[in-house]
């Protein structure tokens, strides 16, 4: 859903839970642990009704005038009704009925809605459609009134009443199975098993159907509590088996028969009671199992910032950085020392640890690093728009001898946008789908120009789309008719709206073809060469840097493992990593050069190495690197690395094949 | 190394692909005729034992297609494929289904593409129960354990028991190469089978496809959009536009000195990471055209910026050039390009 | 726009396609199903052999049932006979009412069903959507868990259950009317005397509604609205400096009203059963009220009356609810 969140989200999460804890799960949650000790309870009662019932209800007695409606007493507990029978013993032969009709029904509602939701899905087409036009039919059906029609001529009988409950019940968990079987027949690992020759059966038996029981069930167990409320209507207008006793039948005798008028509460609200009971219970599970199967995003934007703000710079903001920067203009923008953490079940978890950078005015720096490096993290801690669940500890980013930080909620919007802006990556996600193009970057304009009008606002706003190369007529247009490569455009358009000082661009040309890459990372570098702003290029693409950025800083495991220029970089790199990526990374003009992969994979965020981030696939480790972070060592041209190998005096440094840079290169 | 004298493993003679457009109750009311978008339009190639070669275009321009017409996932609408010398067309269902053994796929998304619930040793042996090969459990055991470890999963019984979820993507992609392995195929189609990896363990799976071709004699056809893969692993290259393939030839040949204009300009947009390598790129202008309205002629002309008079009235066909080396554009014939080149003279 | 008129076509066209199928299947239901209304109302015990004979004749029983394969007019049977008095808005004559016919019987309640029914969906449409919205930007505190609950506790009450217990509340509490909808033979001295007479008949049975109503809304707009909020959307408008009151009412509002939309449509079955339950409760004269009678009283024609109107209604509401969604999404009517 969230392709941005997907970047920083812990590296931990599965793709799926084991089946084996998912009882525990349910358990463990409220909703399905009280649902589940509801159900129980029922259960007990309906299955040991004669054993708990003090009076057989269905024994025929002679009453007088004084047996009915009387008060609740020692003898009946909860009074007697409009017959002269005990209401208490009637209430628990009562769940009986219920019980029955609701799992009987439900089940026939699960047998119709499975079969013609898979085959619907599955197969797709003329089928598919057919079948959904019919299950629609039946959706616009108003079921109370045909189940009254029907059982009222049918018969009431208990029979009757669970085919009818049931017959019409399935619709819903038709279209539910049915889009289960749709999403999950598209799924790559379905589309290979056809690929390897499976037949429908084979693909239904071992790849579908254990995708969609689990959530078949759970919408069982929500149609169970549909069919107990169908049936105590049913018996509450007449309807009931008359043979039997049930709540719906209960209230039904009471209301008819002057309870109201009686005050016999006690006829009333006991049935009531029980239904709402059970079907609480069946609704609770129901909800905690579709919950625990389908895990839905909890989390969001909106949320409040959890951030500790304080005016008090934890950091000297004039100290200047320990790095020589060669350079004599003052960083427009400073990072300093900033730490994020994550919430997760284990406790915080640190997804960028410390990172400090500069950006001066005009210039194109590159953040490179692999998934989980902490580089889409850093910049959106910049901006104060961590996905929910993170959090900056500490640190300060400076802008323009602000600290964005500390700001408080009105200073932070007026910068947010007008002087610093971003790109995402998916424009898709990124724009609003029911809101036209030249509307969004109309808006933008009207937040930091209030004086603006709304005409002056779309005609800038048509101007910007023409910059980036859309026909300003397209601005009336929607996203979703935009291609992929006219959404990033609309995107870097929405992007310079204010004219900003630094664009943030997160990998903006994932998931773009490489002459569309070509034309926007083109279209970037141009318009900040114009406009004079500087960028901020997050990317995974060793070739976008080399062709794109002045300065590099590539991260790894949540810190800065090397910062250089990037010629430099390129030519000579000094961190083990950053030569092991070089060395990985193929280049079209170098074709004979042999790929040598990296041992290993990146460290995840629950689970960080004490020492050096890199340490355990380090073709030069020794001991100092497990335990000790090593800090960045300055080293010439500007240049910094964060490794003991390049610690000034190290004694392995000339032993190890890191490449000196001669002084003057 | 390619071996050039054997018989292909794979032919692929004049494919071709329609989808028919789905028609609204609207448009039928309206006699709005359907949309026919042709994806494949017309593709020969060969591969040969131990051979990579890849097929290289930007999104819609019908390579995808072109591997799952070969997988069978797609039925062709016109054509000749032919496997292992006998004529996929032509063969009973029982037959289509063995030789389907011969032809395993790899997927792009190596996290989406292992069944969330099954072991990895159901995932590798499920080919060989699709196809009853192997019989008995011991026998599936011992080519489950030998696809595993050639796979690079090693040793396999540290693997087998495992979920998918417990598995980095670097080992998923290889456990999905350990199924397509089990049948012990003549052809591995494998769709950008590194673009969703992490940068650092994309070499190590590209290798190991590599090491399949050199040692085992498997063949890869390879679908990507990466040209710079493409150039350390690939023996030959088919580069594709609209559903055509309008260069095709030995990779370094290819890369080094591209003659159709579309293939030069994307070479020349691959990022380069050597910062003094840093050349002006062909950028074309606009996107690819909707694969239902292809271009009269040469249909790359609206976009191409060599383009002159004779480009939108003929359709080139595929001009060899030597050494197996071909690129359909009609400036590689001596005629038309002294044409071109009269033409130029005149504008100036 | 060409798009969007088509898609508007498609849905007024199927739409009524429905409704032909509808009548189609109210028309087979009551002579199909064992007991055989139509015969048994032939032979209604109530009426004289005379008026049983031009009952008979009347219902065409003598002829075919579906098509005319005897020679003679094809279509000189009992379907289209029962589609020809349908054209001319005639749906028969009820038993118990003997000087009323059913359409005029079924106007009456139409309308006192909607004086019921429109106050209770808006009432509990503006109500769950605000509570659903403000329970799911403040996720997790105690203002949420409190909503949830009610919600979940709302949806597991028996309509008519819920009903009583207002019924009994207002009678003991508020001395509210327990019957009608106006007290019968009363004699306004002015127009505020009758409003406030119907007011007061009118509270409980709405309130009853809109709870009932106000539950389901609340759960679905309170998980459409995190749905909305953790989109990319809501982080560029972030991004772009809008205030939170903004954000969501530029963008997250219209978005995740459209997953309301969806569900008030599925709902009208839904308000239907609601109505038939509170209104017999209350004894309300609504289409509810009437449908039930015609059970107990067996008045099939009353019956088939009012379940092809509830049936044709609930298709009408659903096509206004999908020509709202088409006009609030530009995805699905601009392809």
């Amino acid at each position: 859903m969230t392709a941005l969140v997907e970047t920083q989200a812990p590296a931990a999460a599965p793709l799926a839970p084991p089946r084996a804890g998912m009882l525990r799960t349910l358990l463990s949650r409220p909703m399905g642990a009280i649902g589940v000790a509801m159900l129980l309870v029922a259960l007990v009662v309906a299955v040991a009704a004669p054993f708990l019932a003090p009076y057989d209800p269905y024994e025929s007695i002679r009453v007088t005038v004084f047996d009915i409606y009387q008060k609740p007493s020692a003898a009946h507990l909860l009074g007697t009704d409009d017959g002269g029978h005990d209401v208490l013993s009637a209430l628990i032969y009562g769940a009986r009925v219920s019980l029955l009709v609701g799992f009987s029904a439900a089940f026939i509602s699960f047998l119709i809605g499975g079969l013609v939701g898979i085959v619907a899905g599955y197969r797709g087409g003329r089928t598919g459609a057919a079948l959904m036009r019919f299950t629609d039919f039946f959706l616009v059906v108003p079921d109370l009134a045909l189940q009254i029609v029907i059982v009222a001529i049918a018969g009431p009988s208990l029979l009757n009443i669970i085919l009818v409950i049931g017959a019409l019940g399935w619709t819903t968990s038709a279209r539910l199975v049915r889009s289960q079987t749709l999403s999950v027949r598209e799924r790559k690992f379905v589309l290979r098993a056809r690929a390897i020759g499976a037949g429908d059966l084979h693909i239904l038996r071992r790849h579908i159907l254990p995708q969609v029981l689990p959530l078949m069930i759970a919408n069982m167990v929500l149609v169970v509590s549909l069919a107990i409320l169908s049936e105590s209507t049913l018996a509450f207008i007449g309807l009931g088996d008359p043979t039997l006793i049930s709540w719906g039948q209960m209230l039904n005798f009471a209301f008819d028969r002057g309870a109201v008028s009686a005050g016999a509460w006690w006829a009333l609200v006991p049935p009531g009671l029980a239904i709402v009971w059970v079907v609480l219970g069946t609704t609770l599970l129901g909800t905690a199992l579709e919950d625990v199967l389908n895990p839905r995003l909890k989390r969001h934007h909106l949320e409040r910032e959890r951030f500790p703000r304080r005016r008090a710079p934890a950091v000297d903001p004039q100290r200047p950085m320990e790095l020589p920067q060669g350079a004599a203009t003052a960083p427009l923008l400073s990072v300093r020392d900033l730490v994020v953490e994550f919430e997760s079940p284990s406790g915080p978890m640190r997804a960028v640890d410390g990172v400090s950078f500069d950006l001066r005015r005009g210039e194109t720096i590159g953040l490179v690093g692999e998934s989980g490096s902490g580089k889409t993290t850093t910049v959106l801690a910049m901006l104060r728009l961590l996905p929910p669940g993170g959090r900056v500890v500490s640190g300060q980013v400076l802008f323009d001898g602000d600290d964005l930080l500390a700001l408080g909620p009105a200073e932070l919007r007026a910068v947010r946008w007008s002087r610093l802006s971003i790109v995402f990556q998916g424009a898709m996600n990124a724009l609003n789908p029911v809101r036209t193009v030249g509307d969004q970057v109309a808006e933008a304009i009207r937040t930091h120009e209030p004086g603006i009008g709304r005409r002056a606002a779309a005609v800038r706003g048509r101007e910007l789309l023409e910059r980036v190369g859309i026909p300003g007529r397209r601005g009336r247009d929607y996203p979703h008719t935009y291609s992929g490569g006219m959404r990033q455009r609309a995107m870097i358009a929405l992007a310079l709206a204010c004219d900003p000082d630094v664009i943030i661009a997160d990998e903006p040309t994932t998931a773009l073809d490489v002459m569309i890459q070509a034309q926007i990372l083109e279209l970037l570098a141009r318009l900040s060469a114009e406009l004079g702003m500087a960028t901020i290029m997050v990317t995974h693409d060793l070739g976008i840097v080399g062709e794109r950025c002045d300065r590099v800083l590539v991260m790894y495991g949540g810190i800065i493992a090397e910062e250089a220029e990037a010629g430099r970089l390129y030519a000579h790199p000094q961190h083990p990593y950053t030569q092991a990526l070089l060395a990985s990374f193929p280049d079209v003009a170098h074709p004979d050069r042999r790929l040598v992969g990296i041992a290993g994979v990146p460290p995840r965020l629950d689970n960080m190495p004490p020492g050096c981030p890199f340490a355990p696939r380090c073709p030069y480790v020794f001991d100092r690197c497990l335990a000790e972070r090593p800090p960045a060592f300055p080293l010439t041209h500007g240049r910094r690395a964060s490794c003991f190998l390049v610690e000034p005096g190290h004694e392995r440094a000339a032993a190890a094949a890191v490449t000196a840079e001669p002084a003057d290169a | 190394m390619p071996d050039a004298g054997r018989a292909p493993v794979l032919e692929v003679q004049d494919l071709r692909k329609q989808f028919r457009g789905q028609r609204s109750l609207v448009d039928v009311l309206r006699r709005r005729p359907a949309r026919h978008v042709t994806a494949v339009d017309g593709v020969s190639f060969d591969i040969r034992p131990g051979e990579v070669l890849a097929l290289v275009g930007e999104s819609g321009c019908g390579k995808t297609t072109t591997g799952n017409l070969l997988l069978g996932l797609l039925p062709a609408t016109a054509g000749k494929v032919i496997l292992d010398g006998r004529h996929v067309g032509s063969l009973s269902n029982r037959d289509l289904l063995r030789l389907r053994r011969n032809v395993q796929m790899i997927f792009q998304d190596p996290y989406e593409s292992l069944n969330p619930r099954m072991r990895v040793r159901d995932i590798v042996a499920e080919p060989l129960r699709v196809h009853r090969v192997g019989g008995t459990t011991a026998e599936i055991d011992g080519r489950v354990r030998e696809a595993l470890e050639q796979a690079g999963l090693k040793p396999a019984d540290a693997y087998q028991h495992r979920l998918p979820f417990e598995l980095s993507g670097g080992q998923r992609q290889r456990v999905v190469i350990a199924a397509a392995l089990a049948l012990r195929p003549s052809l591995l189609v494998a769709d950008e089978p590194v673009s969703m990896l992490d940068v650092s363990i994309r070499a190590d799976i590209l290798n190991l496809l590599r090491s399949l071709a050199d040692e085992h004699g498997i063949s890869v056809l390879m679908i990507t959009h990466d040209l710079s893969t493409v150039a350390a692993y690939a023996d030959r290259i088919a580069v594709m536009y609209l559903g055509r393939i309008v260069e095709i030839g030995d990779a370094r040949t290819v890369l080094a000195d591209p003659q159709h204009p579309y293939t030069r300009a994307l070479r020349s947009v691959v990022p380069v990471p050597d910062p003094s390598a840093r050349r002006r790129p062909v950028i074309l202008a606009g996107e690819t055209p909707d694969p239902s309205r292809i271009p009269s002629g040469c249909r790359f002309h609206p976009r191409c910026p060599v383009a002159f008079e004779a480009c939108p009235r003929v359709d080139p066909p595929l001009y060899e050039l030597g050494e197996g080396h071909r690129a359909a554009c009609l400036l590689v014939e001596p005629e038309y390009r002294a044409a071109a080149e009269r033409e130029r003279l005149q504008e100036d | 726009m060409q798009g969007r008129g088509a898609y508007f076509g498609s849905k007024i066209g199927w739409a009524l396609v429905t409704i032909f199928v509808v009548i189609t299947f109210n028309f087979i239901l009551f002579r199909v199903l064992p007991g055989d209304p139509a015969k048994a109302g032939g032979h209604d015990p109530r009426l004289n052999p005379a008026t049983q004979a031009a009952l008979t004749k009347r219902f065409g029983l003598d002829k075919p049932v579906l098509l005319n394969l005897d020679g003679g007019n094809p279509f000189d049977t009992q379907y289209f006979a029962y589609l020809g008095a349908l054209a001319r808005g005639d749906l028969g004559d009820s038993y118990n009412f003997r000087d009323q016919s059913v359409g005029d019987l079924l106007g009456d309640a139409l309308v006192n069903t909607l004086w019921l029914v429109l106050p209770a969906q808006v009432l509990s449409i503006v109500a769950g959507t605000l509570l659903g919205l403000l329970a799911a930007w403040r996720r997790g505190t105690a203002l949420d868990v409190g909503a949830l609950t009610f919600s979940l506790f709302m949806w597991s009450l028996p309509t008519f259950f819920l009903a009583i217990l207002l019924l009994f509340a207002g009678a003991s509490l508020f001395d509210l009317p327990t019957a009608g909808g106006s007290t019968i033979g009363a004699v306004y001295g002015s127009f505020w005397d009758e409003l406030l007479d119907r007011g007061r008949h009118l509270l409980m049975p709405t309130l009853a509604f809109t709870l009932v109503l106000l539950g389901e809304y609340m759960l679905i707009m309170r998980s459409s609205v995190i749905d909305v909020f953790s989109e990319d959307y809501i982080l560029t408008a972030k991004a772009k400096g809008l205030t939170t009151f903004r954000i969501i009412r530029d963008h997250a509002l219209r978005n995740a009203m459209l997953p309301m939309v969806t569900l008030i449509a599925i709902n009208l079955g839904f308000t239907v059963s609601g109505a038939i339950q509170v209104e017999s409760v209350f004894s309300w004269p609504g289409l509810g009220a009437l449908t039930v009678d015609a059970v107990s009283t067996r008045d099939y024609p009353v019956l088939q009356g009012a379940f092809l109107l509830l049936a044709v209604c609930v298709v009408i509401a659903n096509l206004a609810a999908e020509l709202i969604y088409g006009w609030l999404d530009p995805r699905v009517t601009e392809g």
